[in-house]
């Protein structure tokens, strides 16, 4: 099986949500493609993806809302395909939070323990228990004509944790927020999973989102499952061409592996670079297709590589000219083209104290370094 | 150019107002007479009150106001059913046909009466030998009133968050408890509008009602009118005020109801 099922046997965690082999198909589209995984319990879970790649129908799928055409969804062991939404032991956070327009906060949070047949004073407490947890005292009373578009996302995600589900979904919550307030929702919504413990799924197309608030992300594209793995994982070590540009690293380079000796591989690219990479532990040398670079690892020199400072054997230079420089505050992005061929790099260069950048300007002559441990390999 | 925008609005408030005036002074001087002492009210002779103690005296009045508040409520009720199950069906539901459907469902409002009045006759007598009377007078304003309830109520799910039903029914509600405690609610507003604008629709019809109603079934509308034959009498003036009255509180109402659902909404 995979690496991450190891992992969890040594932490002794159980799988709460369990997605096997299951299809969904619309007119025209598979929306998601034969995908299988487990979920553990406690963990933030994200599935990343663009517009369209199947995330939120898996994650309606699960919810009960859309049945798929093939494959199972259990739920802490169970297998829940023929049971409606309001059988199911999950609860779901929508993107236009969906709060009722005629019950205030307290009435809508309630909503699900009224359907429980709970009796007052308990729903009352709860309510106001998760009231708390949200930091939405004291507005009780409010409608949510009457709240900000953080408030109300607040109100959803306590109307869906006060039914203490074993799974909560989120379906791309704080995309219709704006910038600052959807960083200051991620705090929120980090800080009130280790409180509350419950396990989060969460949909985004968002790659910082994903990064900052999981423990671990699914990059899904078409319907299919290209990457699990940790957020370190996912944005260090991206195995597809569509993962990597996806996770910001722009500068990849086609090409395969023409010799190899002593726990070393000769890469060449497409442009004729040469380059000495470690021998990798789990791909096989003809599936390497080519290797990717985050433009944050590869340094800039004025000059040509005879102007050069001393630097590992290892490391890749390339001879370039700068083609823009686009000044974005706290790091600059430098687009380079490559002498002799219409490669283009893309590089991110850090504002520093230490040294004036008089020297980085369109047209000069430079020098990429790419450092040893820089290039990532791709596969397929 | 501020001058010239002063006597701009200044000329169109001259307009307007005689504009209302026309259009009120024959209801306006209805209502007057209705209080005049005078034998053919039609001038001022001295306030009484006489023709309405009259009116409530007079029997055939009596029935046929029955008559007209009976059909109108159940149309009412059974129109605002229809028109809500359509609405709710058509929204929801794509069938062959359905483009179909939603466009046929406007022609009883879109026909002139006399061709809707005509051919339901026709169809009551010929085609299914409904018998002439409150059968017909209902079923024919059912037809002419559903498509209102149908269209107001539409119009209202196209401005709704559907999302608020999966939201439900994802914390626990059954559909039938999510339409109980979600969308009822939310399309109350609209079905209380389409009743408030149902009933005078109902109550004031002449043409179909006339064309459906057969002999001896007489509705306030067709009674004023064959009134009229007689000439004019003040109880013809108490009843138009009557009419206007009862029309106008259900528009206050509307508007009432209907701010009510506007303030509930985001």
């Amino acid at each position: 099986m995979s690496g991450s099922n190891t992992r969890n046997t040594e932490k002794q965690t159980a799988v709460c949500l369990e997605i096997r082999d299951v299809v969904k198909q619309f007119p025209g589209v598979t929306a998601v493609d034969h995908i299988s995984l487990e979920i553990q319990e406690g963990e933030i879970f994200s599935f990343l993806g663009p517009s369209g790649c199947g995330k939120s129908t898996l994650l309606r799928v699960v919810a009960g809302l859309e049945n798929q055409d093939q494959g199972d969804i259990l739920i802490a062991g169970k297998v829940v395909n023929a049971l409606p939404p309001y059988k199911r032991d999950c609860s779901t956070v929508f993107q236009s939070h969906a709060l009722f327009p005629h019950m205030d906060v307290a009435g809508n949070i309630g909503f699900g323990l009224v359907e429980r047949k709970l009796p007052k004073a308990e729903i009352k407490e709860r309510v106001q228990a998760k009231i708390d947890l949200v930091n939405m005292g004291g507005m009780e009373d409010r409608y949510p004509h009457q709240l900000s578009g953080g408030q109300m996302q607040r109100v959803a995600l306590a109307r869906s944790l006060v039914l203490e589900p074993t799974v909560l979904l989120l379906d791309e919550p704080l995309a219709a927020l704006d910038r600052k307030l959807r960083k200051e929702m991620q705090v929120e919504l980090k800080r009130i999973q280790r409180e509350v413990g419950t396990t989060f799924l969460n949909v985004t197309h968002d790659q910082k989102e994903a990064l900052s608030l999981s423990d671990r992300i699914a990059v899904m594209k078409d319907g299919v499952l290209l990457q699990i793995g940790t957020p370190a994982e996912i944005y260090e070590t991206p195995r597809t061409r569509f993962v990597a540009s996806f996770m910001g690293a722009s500068n990849i380079f086609s090409g395969n592996v023409v010799s190899a000796s002593d726990g070393k591989i000769k890469f060449q690219t497409e442009e004729g670079l040469q380059v000495i990479l470690p021998e990798p532990a789990d791909i096989a040398f003809d599936q390497i297709s080519g290797f990717s670079v985050h433009p944050e690892l590869i340094e800039l020199q004025p000059g040509n590589v005879d102007s050069l400072a001393a630097g590992s054997a290892e490391d890749m230079l390339v001879e370039g000219t700068i083609q823009e420089v686009f000044y974005l505050g706290d790091f600059s992005e430098i687009s380079v083209r490559v002498n002799d061929t219409e490669t283009m790099l893309t590089i991110y260069q850090s504002r520093s104290c230490n040294e004036p950048d008089t020297r980085i300007a369109q047209g000069q002559p430079v020098v990429a370094r790419f450092p040893a441990g820089s290039m990532n390999l791709l596969v397929g | 150019m501020k001058k010239k925008k002063r006597i701009a609005q200044k000329i169109l408030w001259v307009l307007s107002i005689l504009t209302l005036i026309f259009l009120w002074a024959p209801m306006i001087l209805i209502m007057v007479y209705s209080f005049s002492n005078s034998k053919y009210g039609s001038s001022w002779e001295g306030f009484t009150l006489k023709w309405y103690a009259k009116l409530l005296t007079n029997d055939q009045v009596r029935d046929a106001l029955m008559r007209s508040l009976i059909i109108a409520g159940v149309t009412v009720v059974i129109a605002t059913l229809i028109g809500t199950m359509t609405a709710y069906g058509l929204f929801k539901l794509n069938f062959k046909g359905k483009q179909f459907l939603r466009t046929s469902i406007l022609l009883p409002i879109v026909f002139p009466s006399v061709v809707t009045g005509g051919a339901l006759l026709v169809f009551f007598t010929r085609l299914v030998h409904i018998p002439l009377g409150f059968p017909s007078i209902i079923i024919a304003h059912i037809v002419f009133c559903s498509p209102l309830a149908v269209f107001i109520i539409l119009g209202r799910m196209q401005r709704f968050d559907w999302s608020w039903e999966e939201a439900a029914l994802d914390l626990g509600a059954t559909p039938f408890r999510t339409f109980l405690r979600v969308t009822g609610p939310q399309l109350l507003p609209a079905i209380m509008a389409s009743a408030m604008l149902i009933f005078p629709w109902s109550f004031d019809d002449f043409v179909i009602t006339y064309f459906v109603s057969g002999v001896g079934s007489t509705t306030l509308p067709i009674y004023v009118f064959s009134q009229l034959r007689f000439g004019a009498t003040p109880v013809i003036n108490t009843i138009g005020t009557l009419f206007v009255s009862i029309t106008m509180l259900g528009m206050v109402l509307v508007y009432f109801v209907q701010k009510m659902g506007k303030s509930s909404t985001t």
